[in-house]
């Protein structure tokens, strides 16, 4: 399970952003090279439609993979007071020729994206990660050095925290209170809910880039 | 000097055939396994592709969701280890997992001090061709047979590691199958 609130952010105000975020979590940034891989079961494989998700992390010289299975939000009167998404996902690390095991079981590919940024890992009440990321297409087959934005001058902004049907009250509480501190830069909220960019956020990014963050927003 | 692990049951391994009947350019069946010295892993085999992935545990979650494929048999590998000098033997009866009836003996060989499989290929060969000869003066019904996967079609290499294992008892399970069947076909 998971907890998760998006936003999008103009790219000139990412590095106010980052800043901003450095202050907030005080770990260092990573950077963020992920190719994103979607599968979708084909006709006639199993008794309902399915999707899965490959991740490879680039970013480090041996490329990672990671399989993951995004289920259904939480739904109900209580689900939809909360300002955060609150749904079931599970994660398994897999060994490199996991795409060519899902081709095989008769899985096809949906889209690909490759998402290239940074994120910051820290703990605030919940394990939570934020991750500022240009959102890239590929032009041809998996060609990940070929990619281009999707949305050029617009970035993605993600704020995820793992949770469990105990803890999940505790770790929304957390996540809601550190997302009001990115207010003056971004909108976040579920995903599928479009928010746009906030109109003070130029001045706030102007405030952080003069004084490197030491203004209080 | 061999001596036997305390504490009774040591070795259980579970494997998961999965079929899938509807469509016929698919595999109709692969298998999973869970090895006990990689508690947190899970191993996927698809032997008519020669592949092999090696998972987080986590892995049987998501293709439980997925409900693409579903469990048909799960067998179990249950009995002991043993340590004999640089030798390790696991030797276990293969029941399903909701019977009793046994399907057949497994015995697992490993050469503790050796990870390559080129550079104790011999060593190996000579400490099976012992452990014939003393079986055969037993008497016991049934022969113990070894056939050696193809590794480099698995794209696996001479050092030796559990998704070797998984390949290897993917084809155990393979020979057990196929053997139960042949006798099958030959009572009806």
């Amino acid at each position: 399970m998971e907890c998760v609130v998006q936003g999008i952010i103009e790219t000139q105000h990412v590095e106010a952003l980052e800043i901003l975020l450095q202050g907030l979590c005080g770990v260092h940034r990573e950077r963020l090279r992920i190719h994103e891989i979607c599968l979708k079961s084909g006709p006639n494989l199993g008794v309902v439609a399915s999707e899965v998700r490959l991740l490879c992390d680039l970013e480090h010289p041996e490329p990672s993979w990671t399989v993951r299975h995004i289920g259904g939000a939480m739904r109900g009167a209580g689900a939809e007071q909360i300002s955060v998404l609150v749904r079931t996902m599970v994660e398994s690390k897999a060994s490199k020729n996991v795409l060519r095991l899902f081709y095989a079981l008769g899985y096809k590919l949906d889209h690909e994206l490759l998402r290239v940024g940074f994120a910051f890992h820290f703990q605030r009440g919940a394990q939570i990660t934020v991750t500022v990321s240009s959102v890239n297409k590929m032009l041809k087959l998996h060609a990940t050095d070929e990619a281009v934005p999707v949305t050029p001058g617009i970035q993605l902004v993600e704020v995820t925290a793992p949770a469990s049907s105990e803890n999940y009250t505790e770790v929304v509480a957390a996540m809601t209170s550190f997302c009001e501190y990115l207010a003056p830069l971004l909108h976040l909220s579920k995903p599928g809910i479009s928010t746009g960019v906030v109109p003070s956020a130029a001045a706030a990014a102007a405030s952080l880039m003069s004084d490197g963050g030491g203004t209080t927003l | 000097m061999v001596s036997k692990k305390a504490g009774g049951k040591l070795l259980s391994l579970t494997t998961s055939p999965c079929y899938e009947a509807l469509a016929a350019e698919f595999p109709r069946d692969f298998l999973g396994i869970s090895l006990p010295e990689q508690p947190n892993k899970y191993y996927f085999i698809i032997r008519g592709q020669r592949l092999v992935l090696e998972a987080d545990s986590s892995i049987q979650t998501i293709m439980e969701k997925l409900q693409s494929y579903k469990s048909k048999v799960s067998l179990n590998f249950e009995g002991f280890q043993y340590q004999l000098g640089d030798f390790q033997l696991r030797v276990g009866k293969v029941v399903p997992s909701h019977s009793e009836n046994l399907r057949g003996i497994v015995m697992e060989v490993e050469y503790l001090p050796i990870s390559s499989i080129e550079k104790s290929r011999q060593i190996m060969g000579e400490f099976f061709e012992l452990w014939q000869e003393v079986v055969s003066k037993r008497s016991l019904p049934g022969q113990f047979m070894h056939m050696e996967p193809n590794f480099a079609e698995y794209g696996l290499g001479d050092l030796y590691t559990s998704q070797h294992t998984a390949v290897q008892y993917a084809t155990v399970m393979a020979q057990l199958i196929a053997t139960v069947q042949a006798v099958q076909a030959v009572r009806n």
